[in-house]
């Protein structure tokens, strides 16, 4: 569904060169959950971005579902590709109530029957109908999150990008979203890439997983050398030693 | 009473409609709570008032001149503030004038604001050369006084109400302009934008529903705040008989009148400057008021 060949962001700050990314390859297969990993300016975020147009591709190619993307990404891309964001804070317009914020994407897309895809999507994330019309800053942070999950979840998308999306929520919170998106994507059949810095979070969700570090791929590793604890790489294995203990 | 309480605190609102006037009753409630604030929109209030039922409440014709009656001091019975140096009403005359200084105001807010906030957000949104361009020419007008420029316009215009408020209203805007650019830079690359975009909004889109909510507060703020010195320019230009002519009653006009009698009969110039004065100090009030509710960094609490 998602295959990135030799991807390498580049970003020009202050006359000096930031090699955010540099040929990193991956291929994600449809209905597949994929996961990066790596400490925080590791790059993983950034593949995420440049996924979506939100970082420029300096090298390389990204394809959806075989075809190459366009810059800029464009409405069908819009259809296929969704996105949620680290902060539910920051990601939800603080003068938008809900009811915009999930009816907007029907109205750039000129889709109808608006009121009663709003009041599925909210059903969707188990949200009660009645904060339709609430603004953000009347939820908590994991009733902002499954807005946003809704919000990208407006157009169908087949692929949803997750950057860290519950890193800014609690523990018991956390729980609750992950086995939200986990729910989705069974009824959906959606294909997951997700960036996280908590190998436990990857651990949870994703079938492979992308260990990264200063903007190179470390090592792939599949569920069962998670199990097995057969990483190849000094890096990957500091990285799993440091979150084992919450991973069983 | 106590029901539309009520229906404004519903936690969860039934309507569009009703989440809006939820939250502009919780505004309203902390509006409330600064009593200057409160001060300043009466005074605002009372000059719209003034400006609506001026035919009602003036005692006297403002125009019509009465040579036996000249400067007649104030506490007169009939004329209170005075008559001036025609033996035309003082008070006829502040009554009409606000007409003209509401008239001005008016035109003022529905024009600058607009242009700046306009090129404002699309300077801050679109950046680049589009950026550069706009906010030098926005430089270019900042860099003349305001009056001198307003004056040179109405020079080249010839002088009149709509020339003086068109002299206003396009020297006017360009602080509009970079109060609406920097906050458009504080948000265009927000988590909320990004999302937007990635539904595959057009640049219009986000700009009207999407930046322009955001900059709102501040150039409101910035608006009534600017109020007082539009005024101030309106009189300014009438002063200097550029604005508003004679025989039409225009505050700054009245103040130029008054002032070839300041020291022997004072009130002719001192009461048009009270009435500037006290519909100023209502103006930045109101200003200071709506910072403390519209402001984002403090709304939402």
């Amino acid at each position: 569904m998602i295959e990135i060949d030799n991807l390498s962001v580049i970003f020009h700050a202050n006359h000096r060169l930031v090699r955010a990314v540099e040929g990193v390859s991956l291929s994600i297969a449809a209905r597949e959950s994929f996961g990066l990993v790596g400490e925080s300016g590791s790059g993983k975020s950034t593949i995420l971005r440049a996924v979506c147009g939100l970082a420029p591709i300096t090298g390389g190619q990204i394809r959806i579902a075989g075809e190459p993307v366009l810059t800029p990404r464009g409405r069908a891309f819009s259809r296929r590709v969704q996105m949620v964001f680290q902060d539910p804070y920051a990601s939800l317009h603080p003068r938008h109530t809900i009811d915009r914020v999930l009816s907007e994407p029907l109205a750039i897309h000129g889709i109808g029957d608006t009121d009663r895809k709003v009041m599925r999507a909210l059903e969707d994330v188990g949200l009660p109908t009645s904060f339709r019309f609430r603004y953000p800053h009347q939820l908590s942070g994991g009733q902002r999150q499954r807005v946003a999950i809704a919000r990208a979840l407006m157009l169908e998308p087949a692929v949803l990008l997750l950057d860290e999306p519950t890193s800014a929520l609690d523990a018991s919170v956390q729980a609750e979203t992950l086995n939200l998106l986990s729910r989705l994507r069974e009824e959906r059949g959606l294909t997951f890439l997700m960036v996280s810095h908590d190998l436990a979070v990857i651990d949870h969700m994703c079938d492979r997983i992308l260990v990264m570090q200063h903007g190179r791929a470390v090592e792939e590793l599949d569920r069962a050398d998670l199990v097995n604890v057969t990483m190849k790489t000094d890096y990957a294995r500091s990285l799993f030693n440091a979150s084992a203990d919450r991973m069983l | 009473m106590a029901g539309v309480a009520t229906w404004l605190r519903e936690p969860n609102p039934t309507s569009r409609w009703q989440a809006r006037a939820g939250q502009g009753y919780l505004s309203w409630l902390r509006f409330c709570r600064n009593p200057l604030a409160m001060i300043g929109l009466a005074i605002t209030v009372l000059l719209v008032l003034m400006s609506l039922f001026a035919p009602l409440l003036a005692p006297h014709d403002p125009i019509a001149q009465d040579l036996t009656h000249r400067f007649i001091p104030p506490g007169t019975p009939g004329n209170w503030l005075g008559t001036d140096d025609f033996g035309r009403d003082i008070w006829s005359r502040i009554l009409f004038g606000s007409r003209i200084t509401l008239y001005i105001v008016v035109l003022v807010i529905l024009t600058a604001p607009v242009v700046g906030l306009i090129i404002g957000t699309v300077a801050g949104y679109f950046g680049g050369w589009i950026d550069q361009v706009l906010m030098r020419i926005t430089d270019i007008f900042l860099a003349f006084p305001k009056l001198i420029l307003a004056l040179a316009l109405v020079a080249v215009l010839g002088p009149g109400i709509e020339n003086a408020v068109l002299a206003i209203a396009l020297t006017s805007w360009p602080p509009y302009a970079r109060v609406a650019r920097a906050e458009t830079l504080t948000v265009r690359n927000s988590d909320y934008i990004a999302a937007v975009r990635l539904q595959g909004a057009g640049a219009a889109r986000i700009i009207w529903g999407h930046i322009m909510p955001m900059c709102l507060p501040s150039v409101i703020i910035r608006v009534t705040l600017d109020m007082a010195g539009v005024i101030l320019i309106a009189a300014g230009l009438g002063f200097l008989g550029l604005g508003v002519q004679p025989p039409l009653p225009e505050w700054g006009m009245m103040i130029s009148s008054g002032r070839k009698f300041l020291f022997d009969q004072w009130w002719v110039a001192t009461m048009p400057g009270l009435a500037i004065f006290i519909v100023s100090l209502g103006f930045n009030l109101l200003g200071d008021g709506l910072r403390d509710v519209l402001d984002p960094r403090s709304a939402g609490r």
